[in-house]
This record gives C-alpha cells, structure tokens and sequence, in this order.
C-alpha cells in the first residue's frame, strides 16, 4: 500500500482545513498501530499521524487503508486488497 | 505531484470528453444535479461546466449542511451557550457562520466559552476531563459525519457523562431528494450521487430516484476524471431510456454502506417529523433528532432551547438555485450584496455552497461587483 494508493481515495489530509462538515476532507490513512481498544493511530499520505475510532470498522489491522471523517473510520480497505483505479 | 495524475491525467480527460461529447444526442439536454458540496467545490475548482458540451448542464443541489442550516438554529445553539454558561463546540467550518447576533467566532470575542474540535470525540474528552465544564456540541452534517455524533453519544451514556449535550442538526439526504423531485419546476435529469455519503448509507437507498420517479443516479468519487466518468455514466443510461443507480466510485463506496454506522444511527438518532432546509423550506423527516434513551444528552431537551426564528430575505434566490432553476449569478444579489465575506444567502454561506464556490472560481465577468 504505497501512498498513491491513499491519493486515489481522496488527496486530503488529516491536518488539512477543509470542510468537515460536508464530509469531503474524508481523509484517507494508512493503520500504524492499535492505540488501545477501539482506537488506532493512523498515518495519511504526507505522514501525519493521528488516533481514529474504529467502532464501525472492527477489523481494522496496521497496514490496511481506511477512510476517516471526524476522527471515525467510516471504510475500511484491507491492505491486501489493491486500491481499485 | 504524482499522486492523483490518473485522475487529473489530461490524455484521458481529453478522451473522456470525446466520448461525452459523442453520446450527446442531437437537440436533446441533459441537466444533472450533484448533491454534495465537494462535488460542487471539484466541478467550479476544475472548470468542468466549461470542459463539457452545451448539451449538458450541472446543477448544483442542497449538497452544504452549512448552507442549508436555518439561521436560527445556529443562533439557538450559540443563545444556550451564552444563557447557561456552557462551552460551545463545533467543526471548525461553523466558526465564521453568521448568526444574527454574530458567528460563533465574534460570540467568543464577547466573552462565550467557544471552541473548535476536529470530532465530536474531542469534545466529549473535553467533558469528560473537565467536570466543571457543561460542554454543548453543536453536530451537524449529512450522514458522513452523523455515524460520529452516534458514537460519541454511546459513549457518553456508557460512561455517564452528564456534563455533556448534543444539539443535533444532522440532516437525512434522501427525503431532500424527493422533495426536489416533487417540486412543480423539477428539470433535473439525473443525479450524481455524493460519494462519502455513500460509504455510510450505501447504494441501495436511491433505487427509489430510479424506479419511482426514472431518474438515473450514478455515485461519484471526487477528481475530475470520477466526475466525467460518472456523467458519460449517466448520458448511457439516459440515451438508453434506461434509469438504475450505479456506483462509479468502487474503490470506497460498497452497496450496502458501513452497517456499523447505520446500526449506531438507528440506536441514537430519531427522525424529526420536519425540519426547515434554509432556501429549501420545511421538508418533512428530513432530519435526526436524539431518540429518547438519550435525552438526557440532547440540548434541546435539557436547557429548553429558545428556538429563534430568522427569515431568510426575500431577495435572496437560494431555493431557485438549489433547484437548478437558476444559476448563481442569476440571483441579484450575488457578488453584490452578498459575497462570502457577507453572505445574505444560504448557499454564499460555506466554501462548499454553490453561490460560494462560483464566486471563487467562476469568470469574473460573472461578478458584476468587479465590472
């Protein structure tokens, strides 16, 4: 999973300003770590890293992609799946 | 900048625009509607209005939760806070909205505990570690980011934490959708469907565009190439009398959505029987209230909100340009009266409101304030 493959989700990032609200700035990160439980640390495409929710997204594992709005995970791509073009 | 180049790839741009440009119909219009503010912000940022054909045209619908929040909404938030002493969170896209007695931004100037969280998440921490806090999250947005109020809320009545509200305006897409479908002008051919909506509620909940009222909808991802894909999509569909709903944006968007999310939303959330869509009117369950295990965490509830009521201008054209009646610049107060440094209406509001991103990124000789 290289970081083209999060820019095809979407080129925002997690310190980005753009409109939450609207959910477009779902940004998309790569799984570091589990932080504790329900909570990962993630890492976007420029390397910025932040703690997101997993609750709807579960089986999150470090190395899979999810797509996050407001500090939730809200898809979840394994890295073993590609990133379709 | 290597990242998105398939995306933005000008060859294949190019050759996108040859096969709309072949799939047009002699004579015949297409006017489609997309109903997200990144879509919106992506087609004025990217000029795709003036890449496309004359044949088709793109309206811009009620896709900006910040535009179409009523004035009087933001102004009861900001009251209660202000009245009780409470701390005010919210996105930080909500700070320079105008309320009549000011935005969130000038109530902190006078003094209100006002601050700006990235997650509802980070104001329930703030809660939760300051007990002499009452903190008030004020939510808002379409089904994107209501999975993450729901989530908050489950957690604060896990952990019983009582110095924490929410006052939920989150709206639903779909009830808005119909209400656009059933206007007496509707000219909206067919729909682009938001793409981070999607990834929460699915596809399946457009069918009823498609076979109730024989409109295509084809779910879109966010670059140009996604939109032009999505609008050759559509134009197939069109040109073979045929109305399904497609899903153009595989590669985050699944049929059935994030089940998780839509449980969490269920639990948490109730439909208001109306709620006011600014430029738009009442429209009928259209938008989440708190259901009533979790009364004790809705605002409105706990400290008997004055509810303001605010009249829109009647200048302002919001609800003919959110309809596709009318464009931007049609409006007689656009880039006059009302500007994004000024808005009057609702759609000059956000960076994501149609009027908003046209006066941005629009020919100048649209701006009749530059002439």
């Amino acid at each position: 999973m290289t970081a083209d493959d999060l820019a095809r989700l979407g080129t925002c990032t997690l310190d980005d300003e753009s409109c939450s609200v609207c959910g477009d700035n779902t940004v998309p990160v790569r799984v570091v770590a589990e932080a504790e439980p329900g909570l990962v640390t993630v890492e976007d495409r420029l390397g910025v890293r932040a703690v997101v929710a997993t609750a709807f997204t579960p089986d999150a594992r470090p190395g899979d992609v999810l797509l996050v709005t407001a500090g939730v995970a809200l898809s979840h791509i394994p890295a073993a799946e590609p990133v379709q073009s | 900048m290597k990242y998105v180049d398939e995306f933005r790839d000008g060859d294949l741009i190019r050759k996108a625009l040859d096969e709309i440009e072949r799939l047009c119909e002699d004579g015949r219009q297409y006017r489609i509607m997309e109903v997200c503010g990144g879509h919106t912000h992506a087609i004025y940022r990217y000029g795709l209005q003036d890449l496309l054909p004359d044949a088709i045209t793109l309206l811009h619908g009620p896709g900006c939760p910040v535009c179409i929040l009523p004035m009087g909404r933001l102004d009861d938030g900001l009251e209660l806070a202000e009245r009780h002493g409470l701390t005010f969170t919210a996105f930080g896209d909500m700070m320079r909205v105008p309320g009549v007695n000011g935005s969130p931004l000038e109530y902190q100037a006078r003094g209100v505990d006002v601050r700006m969280v990235y997650s509802p998440l980070d104001a329930l921490k703030l809660a939760r570690e300051n007990p002499d806090l009452e903190v008030l999250f004020f939510a808002i947005g379409f089904e994107t980011t209501s999975p993450s109020t729901a989530l908050t809320l489950m957690q604060a009545r896990a952990e019983g934490v009582e110095n924490f509200s929410v006052m939920s305006n989150h709206v639903v897409l779909f009830p808005a959708l119909k209400a656009l479908l059933d206007g007496p002008d509707c000219r909206i051919d067919a729909f682009i469907g938001p793409g981070h909506v999607s990834t929460v509620v699915g596809c399946a909940p457009y069918a009823f565009i498609a076979e109730d009222y024989g409109r295509p909808v084809v779910v879109s991802g966010f670059e140009p190439l996604d939109l032009l894909q999505s609008v050759t999509m559509i134009l197939r569909q069109m040109n073979a009398g045929e109305a399904t709903v497609e899903n153009q944006y595989t590669r985050a968007v699944t049929w059935d959505g994030n089940l998780a999310a839509q449980r969490a939303m269920d639990e948490v959330f109730v439909l208001r029987p109306h709620f006011e869509w600014r430029g738009m009117g009442s429209i009928p369950e259209s938008a989440h209230g708190l259901a009533e295990a979790y009364r004790p965490w809705d605002a409105e509830a706990k400290f008997d909100a004055p509810a303001v009521e605010v009249a829109e201008p009647d200048e302002a054209r919001c609800g003919d340009v959110l309809t596709g009646t009318i464009a931007p610049p049609e409006c007689p107060l656009f880039g006059k009266e009302c500007t994004p440094e000024r808005p009057v209406g609702a759609l000059m509001v956000s960076s994501e409101g149609a009027c908003a991103a046209h006066f941005h990124y629009a020919h100048v000789e649209d701006l009749d304030i530059l002439a």
